[in-house]
C-alpha cells in the first residue's frame, strides 16, 4: 500500500514538474544558445547510432518482408510495406528508445550528478530557476531533435531496404519504388514524426526529472538513471499503443 | 541586518527547530555550531527562502524572507551569496564561467570587457591570480574550489553570505586559509555572514558571535568567550572535547 502511494506521490511530482518546465518554455530570459548546445549532444552526436541502426532496421524488414511476400508472389511490394512500416512505427519507435539508451541516460546523469553535488541547489540561491535554464533547453532541443533524427532513420532504413531490394532480392527498382510511391503517403510520415515529438517531450522530462530527484550520492545517480531508462522506454510504448488505438479507430 | 524570530519547524512528526531566535549585526560573522542532524542546514535554508517555518519568520534587513514567493523571492536572493559545503562549482564550466555565472544571469549584456574584470576583481579577493580563469573545476585542489566559491558567491556584491560547513573534509591548512578568507572578505567587503559548522576550531576563529544549536534550540548564544564559559550539559560536553586537546 506504502509501495502504491510512493508511486502515485511519484507521478504527481513529475506532472507538476512538467507542468513548470512547460510554464518556463515561454517565459524570458529565452537562451537559445543552450537549446543549440542540447540539440548538438542529442541530434548531432546521436547520428552515428541512428544511421548504424536505421540502415539495418531497414536491412531486416526488407529481409523478412520479401521472405513473405516472395510467398505471395508480391516482391515488388517489399518497398512500399517498408517504407510504411518505417514511417508510421518503426522509425519513430526505435528512434526514441535509441535516444533514450544514448542521450536519454546521459541527462538523467548529468542532472542526478548537479543535484547530490548542489549545482542545482547554488543555481537555485543565485536566483536562476533550474528548471529553466538545465530543463528548458533540454526539453527544447528532445523537440526538435526527436523528429530530425527519425527521419534520418526512416531514410536510411528505407536505403537499407533498397540495397537488399535490388541487389539481394533481385526486385526491378520499378516496381520497388512504385509500390513505394503508391503505399507511402504524406500523412504516414506526419503521423510518425508527430509522434516524433510527443516521445521527445515525454524522454526529456522523464529523464531529466529522474535527474532533478536523485537523492544520496553515485548509487543515487546511477538508480536515478536506470528509472528514467526504464519508466522512458514503458513510456513511450505506452503512448504508441494509445497512439495507434486512437488513429486506427478513426482511419488517420 | 538578520534577525531569526522565534522559528519552529517540524517534518512529519520530527521537530528540527523549535523556536529559534538570532540577530545578525551588519557586518559581523555569526556561526551556528552543531553536531549532525542539529538542524544547522535546515536553519540556513530558512534564512535563504528554500524553506517555510511553521511558526516564526526571517527577517534580512527589511524584507520578511517567508512571505515572498515567486519573483519576489528570487528578487530577494539577489542579497544573498551562498558558499556550499562541496563548493558545488558548475563542473562542465570553467572558473571564469563559474565566477562570472550569477553576474552574467543578473545583468544580460553586460559588456564582457567589465565582467572579466569583476571576475578577475574578486578572484584577487580570495587570492587567486588570473591563472586560474581557464580551469574546469576537476583541475583545482579543495581549498583552491572553496576559493572559487567564494568569489562567485561575492561576484554580485551581496550584503549577506553563507557558508554551508565551509572547512569540513579539508586539510588543517586549508582549513586555516578559508577561515582567514572568511575574515577577510567580512573585513576588505564588509559584508554580513553566517556559518554553519561543527568545526568547532574554526567557528572560534571567525565568528564575532555563535550559537551552539542542540536538539533544534539553541543551547548557548554569545561571543565565543561567553559561550566558551556556558553551564548548559551539552555545550560544555561539546566544546571539551576540542578544547581538552589543545
Amino acid at each position: 500500500m506504502q509501495r502504491i502511494r510512493a508511486w502515485f506521490e511519484d507521478f504527481g511530482n513529475m506532472i507538476f514538474f512538467a507542468g513548470e518546465a512547460l510554464a518556463w518554455m515561454f517565459r524570458p530570459p529565452f537562451r537559445p544558445e543552450l537549446v543549440i548546445i542540447q540539440m548538438a549532444a542529442i541530434g548531432v552526436g546521436s547520428t552515428f547510432i541512428i544511421t548504424t541502426t536505421g540502415f539495418f532496421t531497414g536491412v531486416v524488414l526488407a529481409l523478412q518482408t520479401n521472405y513473405a511476400m516472395h510467398q505471395l508472389g508480391a516482391e515488388g511490394y517489399v518497398g512500399g510495406t517498408v517504407a510504411v512500416g518505417l514511417a508510421r512505427e518503426l522509425g519513430p519507435v526505435l528512434t526514441a528508445l535509441f535516444l533514450v539508451g544514448r542521450s536519454g541516460s546521459a541527462i538523467s546523469t548529468e542532472l542526478g550528478t548537479m543535484r547530490v553535488t548542489e549545482q542545482i541547489d547554488a543555481m537555485e540561491t543565485m536566483a536562476v530557476s533550474p528548471v529553466q535554464y538545465l530543463v528548458v533547453p533540454r526539453l527544447l532541443a528532445a523537440l526538435a531533435m526527436f523528429p530530425l533524427l527519425t527521419m534520418l532513420f526512416n531514410f536510411v532504413g528505407y536505403l537499407g531496404a533498397y540495397i537488399i531490394g535490388i541487389v539481394v532480392a533481385e526486385i526491378p527498382a520499378g516496381p520497388f519504388i512504385e509500390h513505394t510511391r503508391t503505399l507511402l503517403e504524406p500523412k504516414d510520415i506526419m503521423h510518425g514524426l508527430f509522434k516524433a515529438v510527443i516521445f521527445g517531450g515525454v524522454v526529456a522530462l522523464v529523464t531529466c526529472w529522474r535527474g532533478f530527484a536523485a537523492t544520496g550520492g553515485a548509487k543515487g545517480v546511477g538508480e536515478g538513471t536506470t528509472r528514467a531508462v526504464v519508466t522512458s522506454s514503458i513510456a513511450i510504448l505506452v503512448v504508441d499503443t494509445a497512439f495507434v488505438l486512437i488513429t486506427v479507430g478513426s482511419g488517420k | 541586518m538578520i534577525r531569526v524570530v522565534d522559528l519552529w519547524k517540524s517534518f512529519g512528526t520530527h521537530d528540527v527547530l523549535k523556536g529559534i531566535s538570532i540577530d545578525v549585526p551588519t557586518g559581523t560573522t555569526y556561526v551556528i555550531l552543531g553536531g549532525s542532524g542539529s538542524g544547522k542546514t535546515v536553519l540556513m535554508k530558512h534564512v535563504i527562502g528554500l524553506l517555510k517555518p511553521d511558526r516564526g519568520t526571517v527577517l534580512v534587513g527589511d524584507v520578511d524572507i517567508p512571505k515572498l514567493e515567486g519573483k519576489e523571492l528570487t528578487e530577494a536572493r539577489r542579497m544573498f551569496g551562498m558558499v556550499f559545503q562541496q563548493s558545488a562549482l558548475f563542473d562542465s564550466m570553467t572558473v571564469f564561467e563559474n565566477v562570472a555565472f550569477p553576474l552574467r544571469e543578473r545583468k544580460r549584456g553586460i559588456p564582457a570587457a567589465e565582467l572579466k574584470e569583476r571576475v578577475i576583481e574578486k578572484l584577487r579577493v580570495v587570492d587567486l591570480s588570473e591563472s586560474v580563469l581557464p580551469l574546469y573545476p576537476s583541475e583545482l585542489s579543495g581549498g583552491m574550489k572553496k576559493r572559487v566559491a567564494l568569489a562567485r558567491a561575492l561576484i554580485h556584491d551581496p550584503q549577506v553570505v553563507l557558508y554551508d560547513e565551509p572547512t569540513t573534509g579539508l586539510d588543517p591548512i586549508t582549513t586555516d586559509y578559508v577561515d582567514d578568507m572568511i575574515v577577510q572578505a567580512k573585513q576588505k567587503l564588509g559584508v554580513t555572514s553566517m556559518v554553519i559548522s561543527h568545526d568547532i576550531a574554526s567557528s572560534f576563529k571567525v565568528a564575532d558571535r555563535l550559537g551552539v544549536l542542540y536538539d533544534g534550540q539553541l543551547a548557548a548564544q554569545g561571543t565565543p568567550e561567553e559561550v566558551r564559559r556556558s553551564d548548559h550539559p551539552h555545550v560544555k560536553k561539546f566544546l571539551a572535547l576540542w578544547f581538552e586537546k589543545q
